[in-house]
């Protein structure tokens, strides 16, 4: 690998003032150690306590989005601190325009979750509420941190507090899905852990993403390490065929947790994609996105199938993450401007929309304590609001236009058709007609799995909202509170938001976007795609770069 | 030779007075003021540790039989601090169920600190296998105490501790006497030629049997399990680390500065007993039901992370290895209060007795989820660094293969761990109201919380204090 691709978007660009991020990460850890200190009977303090804790951090996460810039090219608001000098792990978080994104995804959604849980959540909130920050504060050390140490240490931070969510709130089955779920994340990150130990004997001693980026590895080397990353983000995401830990654990979490779960943690995974695999390994991503693209093209329609033979609601909705994940793996697999944006918004969309499904499916849980679709039926008449909601967010997860959805996935297949056409005719070599065909074909295949998402949500809609009453015990359901309503309106709000303008959020990624394809698709598209990576080195010659803003 | 040449010694002396005041005290206080021995011997054993800063403690004795510096400091405070904590932690126990025999026990204990305190510093042979049967012998008694004063009978436990423990010396004697007597020395640095025999070879590998089963390494932890659960709990938090502890000072002191030319015949094996010990450990703490003997398997498995640091290599191996043992102690002794206090009110030693704890005693269910992770090595608190750095130590030793294994039976370990959080977070318990925990078993298991969360946040003091201390081991 020549220097020529320095990777400036890795570098920090703004930093040293107030500790803003650091505050952001610490915030909600610190109002769960004041919570330690509240007896436990007074469930009311603890969530108060809680909901306060988070929405001051929601507070900390606007100015953070207030601070920043969207025109610089790296990572804005850096605090660099030597935390054990000893070892070189440096406390060196930031954000740019990937993380951005979740880290407003994650610090909108924490309130949200709180207040949803008041109904959900009946015993032993002090537990609770802890559980809840000091899994807020796992997720936006994961999100900001780019010391690849502190990351490690937020990423596994997160597995504990979700292990007693599912565990102490769950359904009947949850110690078998939270042994899955601990054990599966466990045994992915534990590789990674003695990846980035590798790394670190190889980059001479750091942990810093920055530096360790530009370490020289053998093309061996890198599938190794690349593979022991993306195995512990493919599990988290999860890709199929890890996805197996994930519908367990969403049927048997609680509702605030399957919202987190869906709503964050999986995203991590993709998000740990981005910015560490496959910076650090970009020729490896070359040889292995191809495989990732088919791995995400099965999860879309496998994920797909699943749910529309599930008898569970939730379980349904678990099965279409594992659908809707695979779209945005796909569009990382591809791997250019137009598919990442969609990958990255997709996130958030998927974060939005089916985070008010399981919210909403927990309302009715709450209501009937069942969630089999057969229970249901003709319920649009006794809970008109509630259906109204229903109906929305299933279009915005079937991605009708006017809804996020369709902004994230119509750029996803944007990118992917783009990069399986290209805009010349060819000679085939260097493998450029077997990859392009490959997208090709996958993108196409994924397009199926919209429809088939169409398919299977609706004929849930249909079988649990529409036609006569058929269960008694649905006659007497009463509509959404006032404070259900509030929940889901502010998503519903964001997703139409979303869905009309998209171009605020795409903005917050727009840069960053490009300055991550710019030095790092080279070097991918020479492993997969040798004709097309000299054409675009040409055009990218004959086009000079352009002053930054 | 004037008292002052005794300097260097200071510690293990106050040790040995201590022992000998409270065997005095004991003989003229009243039945009824006994428990005051407890407070004395804590008390003389934190006035001890704060010592360990304030006096001299470099320097050599008798012409370098024994040498004080900054590793044998540094053992000596992980040491003492061990017996503190399990003082603390046993008080109440003491004086409630061995009323008479209070001042025997605390005089055994402090006679073994004595032995542990002064082992590491030895570079002569005679010297240290005193200093290794001062610590040995009082533990076979102190084991041996019943868990309740009317067994006539010396419980199974101790028996086969002291049998193993007696076999285990004379493989030692053994190996000792074969390389002085080849060596017509027993000073360390003359013990071994520069081109050794075979016959050092199977010295070599004596001595590393014999010191296997102080350290519990599989296949010579039989005794292990069994011990744990047999003897009383306080006991078992001091002798599931403070020998630990001292049994790795000694493999360092006798491989890495006495036997350095002889690495070609017991590193290989060293490997070996990690890989069988990780395996065994591990995999047959699994289904277990007794918390005590699931800690005795965990404590094998973790030896064998131990010595991953420990044969990782020169320096940084060492100094991983200490900064392991101290975090291990925290956990660990925290672990075994833990299951102290709950058995204490009468729950039994078994991982169902901690069900419900986080409803009973949200506190002590914290500090017992804080060890958990600190002993399955996930981030944020001390363990996870110390299995980190010994991950490293190894690596750089060019032993990936066995950070591999390392990381994957991390995993497997996790399950057990995660078995008992599980008691005491999800299941419930018929039993109502919160464990009773006395005063300084809360202080003792406090400071241990404390330790693991503190170490886990800000490790680098105690790392670096590790690398230096390392510097006094060559």
């Amino acid at each position: 690998m020549d220097g020529t691709f320095t990777q400036a978007w890795l570098q920090t660009v703004s930093g040293g003032g107030f500790p803003t991020l650091t505050v952001l990460t610490l915030l909600p850890m610190l109002f769960a150690i004041f919570a330690l200190f509240i007896p436990g009977e007074l469930g009311f303090a603890h969530k108060a306590m809680s909901l306060v804790g988070s929405l001051i951090t929601g507070l900390v996460g606007l100015v953070v989005l207030g601070q920043f810039d969207r025109g610089a090219v790296g990572l804005q608001m850096v605090d660099n601190f030597n935390w054990i000098p000893s070892l070189g792990v440096r406390w060196l978080v930031g954000v740019d325009g990937l993380s951005l994104p979740y880290v407003l995804l994650t610090v909108g959604l924490t309130p949200i979750v709180l207040i949803g849980a008041w109904s959900a959540i009946e015993k032993r909130w002090k537990e609770f509420g802890i559980a809840m920050l000091v899994l807020e504060t796992g997720m936006l050390g994961s999100l900001v941190a780019t010391d690849l140490m502190t990351f490690y240490v937020f990423w596994e931070i997160m597995l504990v507090p979700m292990f007693l969510i599912i565990g102490i709130w769950g359904g009947k089955q949850r110690i078998a899905a939270t042994v899955k779920f601990f054990l599966y994340t466990m045994f992915g990150s534990l590789l990674m852990l003695v990846a980035i130990l590798y790394l670190y004997q190889k980059g001479g001693g750091t942990f810093v993403l920055s530096q360790l980026a530009t370490v020289q590895l053998s093309d061996k080397e890198q599938l190794w390490l690349f593979g022991a990353f993306a195995l512990a983000f493919m599990i988290k995401v999860p890709v199929f065929p890890f996805h197996t830990w994930l519908p367990d654990a969403h049927t048997e979490a609680p509702t605030p947790g399957s919202v987190i779960l869906a709503g964050v943690l999986l995203k991590l995974g993709t998000y740990g994609l981005l910015r560490f695999a496959i910076p650090l390994f970009p020729a490896a991503m070359g040889k292995a996105s191809p495989l990732l693209a088919v791995l995400a093209t099965i999860g879309i329609v496998f994920g797909a199938l699943m749910a529309y033979v599930q008898t569970d609601v939730k379980r349904l909705v678990a099965y279409s993450s594992v659908s809707h994940l695979g779209f945005v793996m796909l569009g990382i697999a591809v791997f250019n401007e137009e598919a990442l944006q969609g990958a990255i918004l997709q996130g958030v969309n998927h974060g939005l929309s089916t985070g008010a499904l399981f919210l909403l499916v927990g309302f009715l849980y709450e209501r009937r304590h069942t969630r089999a679709i057969s229970d249901f039926g003709g319920i649009a008449k006794t809970m008109p609001v509630y259906t109204a909601f229903f109906v929305f967010i299933t279009m915005s997860s079937v991605a009708l236009p006017l809804t996020n959805g369709f902004v994230g996935e119509f750029l996803i297949f944007a990118g992917s058709f783009k990069e399986g056409v290209q805009s010349s005719i060819l000679p085939p070599d260097g493998g450029g007609v077997a990859w392009r065909t490959m997208v090709l074909t996958c993108a196409g295949v994924a397009t199926l799995g919209i429809v088939l998402g169409a398919v299977y949500m609706l004929s849930m809609v249909r079988r649990v909202f529409f036609g006569p009453i058929t269960n008694a015990a649905n006659e007497l359901l009463k509509d959404l509170t006032w404070r259900e309503r509030f929940l889901v309106g502010t998503i519903s709000a964001f997703v139409l938001w979303i869905g009309i303008a998209p171009g605020a959020m795409l903005r917050l990624s727009e840069t960053t976007v490009h300055a991550m394809v710019q030095p790092i698709r080279p070097q991918i598209q020479q492993v997969r795609s040798k004709a097309d990576f000299q054409r675009e080195m040409r055009n990218a010659a004959m086009i000079r770069p352009q002053p930054t803003r | 030779m004037s008292l002052a040449d005794l300097q260097p010694l200071m510690l293990g002396l106050i040790l040995a007075c201590a022992a000998l005041l409270v065997l005095l005290v004991d003989l003229v206080i009243k039945p009824s003021g006994k428990p005051i021995l407890g407070w004395l011997t804590a008390a003389i054993l934190a006035g001890t540790l704060v010592a360990s800063w304030l006096l001299p403690l470099e320097g050599e004795v008798q012409a370098g039989v024994w040498q004080g510096n900054l590793w044998s400091t540094f053992l000596a405070r992980v040491m003492i601090s061990a017996g503190l904590l399990a003082v603390l932690g046993g008080l109440d126990y003491v004086a409630r169920v061995w009323p008479y025999r209070q001042g025997e026990f605390y005089t055994l204990l402090l006679f073994s600190l004595t032995g542990m305190v002064l082992l590491p510093g030895c570079r002569e042979l005679a010297a240290f296998v005193v200093c290794f049967e001062l610590m040995g012998i009082p533990i076979y008694v102190l084991a041996a105490y019943s868990k309740n004063d009317n067994g006539k009978k010396p419980p199974e436990a101790a028996l086969k501790l002291l049998l193993i423990g007696a076999a285990s010396t004379a493989l030692t004697f053994f190996g000792a006497a074969l390389l002085v007597g080849m060596a017509g020395s027993s000073r360390f640095a003359e013990l071994v030629p520069y081109e050794p025999g075979p016959l050092h070879a199977v010295a070599a590998l004596l001595l590393l049997a014999g010191m296997a089963f102080k350290i519990g390494v599989a296949p010579f932890h039989m005794w292990v399990p069994d011990t744990y659960e047999g003897s009383p709990t306080p006991v078992v938090a001091f002798l599931s680390v403070a020998p630990k502890v001292a049994g790795f000072a000694a493999l360092s002191s006798i491989f890495l500065i006495a036997m350095p030319t002889l690495a070609h015949a017991w590193r290989p094996m060293l490997w070996l007993l990690v890989v069988v010990t990780m395996v065994v450990g591990n995999l047959v703490a699994i289904p277990q039901t007794n918390l005590k003997r699931l800690m005795a398997f965990s404590g094998v498995a973790q030896v064998g992370y131990i010595l991953l640091g420990f044969l990782g290599g020169a320096e940084f191996g060492a100094a991983m290895m200490l900064f392991y043992l101290a975090t291990y102690v925290f956990a660990n002794i925290g672990m075994f209060l833990i299951v102290h206090a709950v058995a204490e009110a009468g729950e039994g030693e078994d991982i169902v007795s901690l069900n419900g704890l986080a409803r009973r005693s949200p506190w002590l269910a914290l500090a017992l989820l804080m060890f958990l992770l600190s002993l399955a090595g996930i981030p944020f608190v001390a363990g996870f660094w110390a299995k980190f750095y010994v991950f490293t130590a190894a690596w750089r030793a060019g032993h990936g293969e066995m950070v591999l294994l390392g990381a994957l039976f991390a995993t497997v370990a996790l399950f057990y761990y995660l078995g008992v959080a599980r008691a005491a977070f999800v299941n419930k318990s018929a039993i109502e109201g919160p464990v009773p925990v006395k005063r300084p078993l809360a202080l003792a298991i406090v400071v241990c919380l404390l330790g693991t969360v503190g170490l886990g946040a800000w490790p680098n003091p105690l790392v670096e204090a590790a690398l230096a201390a390392v510097q006094g081991l060559y």
